[in-house]
């Protein structure tokens, strides 16, 4: 396990790097010049003789690729530039909005979690009657619902109609539910979707017959059922939280939330490129590690995705074409 | 097997959720705590909670899209209104022309290079230092060492030396005459001072540990990108503030921030040019029991730049048929709703130098057509006009995140289609924006000028800077090197009939060329809860005069 391990990790090294190149060709190829920006963001009428000073102040004024290896170089002691605008180390900026866009994640996610199984389950349970109909008519509606339109709608209603919650900012628990509910809309139907076709394929294994024809009660068949089924969504959700937090721009900037959608939607409109650079290698880096996650957790179940059993030993720690799937194997 | 199964999967999963669920609240939790205070926000909540315990009593909430960022008064980065809030000048530009602040008086040499001024002597800095002739001195070394960053002001160029006569008296040294220097020395930004020991070595360029200002107002907290918290100075010599602080509440979209005011968590909200709110809400707003609104005298030129470098603009005759062809009134009373004034020139008859008798263009569709034809601009069977091969095609460039710009930009593009010219509108971003304003690639852009008490001096000076779009579409003009060198000279001319002549020529120049399409006097809008009284106005759109408001209603 430790050797899979060691090699996923090894992996890494050169697609963080490729992510790293791409993030400063990127932001290199941007049609403005970063000295004039740095200068305009500021206020500062771009002269000939300030931008030339601003350029060697940026080292814009050295080859491409030496500026790629010393901005690398300093990354991999922490130090991801001065940001443009702020004029201060790009890494503590990240770190200041890291923290709330984590959290607001976080609770996305188990508003996802939490309303989405129980609509699983009614869907479920009432599969092709009124109550399946309006909740996938109501779960489809919030999915296409644009984000922005949602957020304002709720502020409206819960905030300013009801007045209930806070319309915007972080002060307090309370500041949570609007801005994680619009977050969660989206994905919510996805995981309902997904949750309630895992639990009607479930249900139609043999091991629900028998569990039936042992008189079980229908309450604990359904809990199996939905055990079952969960695996599948979770490991999905694994990759959505990642998601999640590439997908706060919106939301963020209705909310007034202090994080790192927000920080980049801002360094976007001031084009504050050191930022932008290192918002980018930063969610490359979440999306490879999750994933790097979850593929771990995958092996630690699974030993033969490690290369430890013996389909993995054929496979060179791939998983085997030729393996059944797995919850199938299991359920017969 | 299956419960083996579903004990093997789910648990691992579970857990690793609950992990990163608690490690984010942990995260978050300890933001909370560690809460970013700007050097003198930390310095002065250090002073006791008295000062912050003012949140709980009368804070006014303003709400801006923009945090206050770094208000280092002699650095660009930071919010005009909050650098105003707690920096202050020599001299304050108000309605009643150039008044004293925090130099009591003045005298100008006769040869106009030597500004003797006369301090305060009761005034000192939020950190106790005392505001002297010395403080003056450093403050003015400072922005003088950094002269390129303020390039754009004439008088940092002009500035040779400032000299301390006595503790109290402070000359300042210039190599030519100079006529804006009062008002330019009263501008917003650079000329403020800051206690000399929250100076970074001696400077303020490279940053500054602190933000002690002499102003009614101290920042005591400043969240980036959420909030920042400006109490009332306790020590400061004129007319105290009559509310204890002011949170500076920072809300990115501008619908949210009309709910917030719906909602009453913000009290004022303010704002020019559609920055704040659009016409059509401030309106709506205006229309509601429980909001006042006020709008400012007219304060910058809103105006359509006509590029007289690009293909179809280049020629007079199309530039002067633009002009007849666009029908400025009904942008006034239909898009502006009635609340600004039509601009007949580009710069108001009412601001200093610029009442010049110039040809007035009126909407005359006929004429537009008639001086397009003459020019060989005839009609397309498309609709489009065409002359040898080429369209009367124009483009125009506006900033997308502008409410009111994209309205204009269309009611444009009708304006113009009915005469067979084809405007494409290219809204940008406020960068993109900027990049092809200073490339030139524009037949026309939105443009506002600086307003009061910037114009016209500062803003007539901006137009010899290739980075500035009014250049841009200048360069393409006949007598483009003359018009520069008679700004240059305009500057620095003594001779008041002389330098009224020189504007005349100026002005009478460009609008003979038909470089720019006036539009409308903009002005700055607020609006606020009923409680709130003292609303008013300052002489520049980038002014917020928060400390002549107050709450009627003691009770809140």
């Amino acid at each position: 396990m430790y050797a899979f391990i060691l090699r996923r990790l090894l992996c890494l090294v050169p697609l963080l790097l490729a992510i790293s190149f791409l993030a400063f060709c990127l932001t290199a190829a941007s049609p403005s010049d970063p000295a004039e920006v740095a200068l305009r963001v500021n206020d500062i009428t771009p002269t000939p003789e300030v931008i030339e000073k601003t350029r060697q102040e940026l080292g814009l004024d050295r080859p491409f690729f030496e500026r790629y290896l010393a901005w690398l170089g300093k990354a991999l002691q922490g130090d991801l530039g001065t940001s443009f605008v702020t004029h201060r180390p790009v890494a503590r900026e990240l770190a200041r909005a890291l923290p709330s866009t984590l959290a607001l994640a976080c609770v996305a996610t188990l508003v996802v979690l939490g309303v989405g199984i129980p609509c699983a389950i009614v869907c479920f349970v009432r599969e092709g009657r009124l109550a399946d109909i309006l909740v996938r008519a109501l779960i489809f509606l919030g999915a296409a619902t644009p984000t922005f339109w949602a957020g304002l709608l709720f502020i409206w209603l819960f905030a300013v109609h009801l007045n209930l919650l806070p319309t915007g900012g972080l002060e307090g628990a309370s500041s949570f539910i609007l801005p994680a509910c619009t977050l969660a809309l989206p994905s919510l139907a996805t995981y309902t979707r997904l949750l309630r076709a895992g639990m009607l394929a479930t249900g139609q294994q043999d091991f629900v017959l028998y569990a039936r024809a042992q008189g079980r009660s229908p309450l604990a068949i359904l809990l199996q059922i939905v055990r079952n089924s969960l695996q599948s969504t979770l490991a999905a959700l694994g990759m959505t939280l990642p998601k999640l937090l590439a997908g706060t721009f919106v939301v963020e900037c209705i909310f007034a939330w202090p994080g790192l959608g927000r920080l980049c939607v801002t360094a976007i409109f001031n084009r504050d490129l050191p930022v932008i650079q290192a918002y980018v290698v930063l969610m490359g880096l979440f999306f490879v590690l999750f994933n790097l996650f979850m593929e771990v957790a995958g092996a630690l179940v699974d030993p033969r995705l490690s290369g430890r059993g013996s389909a993995g030993r054929k496979g060179k720690g791939r998983p085997d074409k030729s393996r059944p799937d797995t919850s199938m194997e299991d359920r017969a | 097997m299956l419960s083996r199964l579903t004990r093997r999967h789910n648990p691992l999963s579970f857990v690793s959720l609950i992990l990163l669920l608690a490690m984010a609240f942990l995260c978050a939790g300890c933001q909370e705590d560690a809460g970013e205070k700007t050097p003198a926000a930390a310095k002065d909540s250090a002073q006791g909670p008295a000062q912050t315990s003012a949140r709980a009593g009368r804070t006014l909430v303003y709400a801006s899209t923009k945090d206050i960022r770094d208000i280092n008064p002699h650095l660009y980065g930071g919010e005009m209104a909050a650098q105003g809030m707690v920096f202050e000048s020599l001299v304050t530009n108000t309605t009643q022309g150039v008044q004293p602040c925090l130099a009591t008086s003045w005298e100008i040499s006769e040869d106009g290079t030597i500004y003797t001024f006369f301090l305060r002597k009761d005034v000192r800095f939020s950190d106790g230092t005392p505001f002297d002739a010395e403080a003056v001195r450093l403050n003015i070394e400072a922005v003088l060492a950094n002269r390129l960053r303020h390039a754009w002001l004439d008088l940092v160029n002009e500035i040779d030396r400032c000299e301390v006569v006595d503790s109290h008296t402070v000359r300042l040294v210039l190599r030519h005459a100079y006529y804006p220097t009062l008002v330019e020395l009263g501008m917003m930004r650079p000329f403020r001072f800051i206690s000399p020991k929250c100076f970074v070595n001696g400077g303020t360029a490279g940053g500054v540990s602190g933000l002690a200002g002499t102003g009614p107002w101290i920042l005591s907290e400043h969240r980036l990108g959420e909030y920042a918290l400006f109490t009332a100075n306790p020590g400061y010599w004129g007319e105290k503030p009559r509310i204890d602080s002011v949170r500076w509440k920072v809300v990115p979209d501008h619908q949210a921030i009309i709910l917030g005011l719906q909602k009453g968590e913000i009290d004022l909200v303010f704002g020019s040019d559609g920055d704040m709110f659009s016409l059509d809400n401030f309106e709506a707003l205006k229309a509601m029991d429980r909001f006042a609104t006020a709008q400012s005298q007219p304060i910058a030129s809103r105006a359509i730049l006509v590029n007289a470098h690009q293909h179809f603009t280049k020629e007079r005759a199309v530039r002067i048929a633009l002009q007849y062809a666009v029908d400025r009134q009904a942008i006034v009373d239909g898009l502006l709703n009635g609340s600004e004034t039509r601009a007949d020139t580009l710069l108001s008859p009412e601001v200093l130098y610029c009442d010049v008798p110039l040809d007035i263009r009126s909407h005359d569709p006929a004429k537009a057509a008639r001086l397009l034809d003459e020019a060989g601009w005839v009609m397309g069977a498309d609709g489009v006009r065409e002359k040898g091969g080429d369209k009367a095609v124009v483009r125009l460039a506006y900033n997308a995140n502008n409410a009111q710009e994209k309205s204009i930009g269309e009611f444009l593009q009708a304006n113009l289609k009915a005469l067979g010219i084809e405007i494409r509108l290219l809204g940008e971003e406020k960068q993109a924006f900027l990049d092809r304003q200073k490339s030139g690639d524009f037949e026309m852009q939105y443009s506002l000028s600086w307003g009061t008490p910037y114009d016209p001096q500062s803003y007539v000076s901006s137009w010899r800077l290739p980075a500035h779009g009014d250049y841009q579409a200048q360069v393409g003009l006949e007598r483009k090197e003359w018009l520069d060198g008679q700004i240059t000279r305009l500057m620095t001319e003594r001779d008041e009939q002389v330098r009224r002549d020189l504007y005349r020529d100026i002005l009478t120049y460009v609008h003979n060329e038909g470089v720019y399409i006036p539009l409308s006097y903009s002005r700055t809008r607020a609006v606020f809860v009923k409680e709130l009284s003292g609303v008013s106005f300052g002489l520049s759109q980038y002014e917020i005069p928060f400390e002549k408001m107050f709450f009627a209603d003691k009770a809140r």
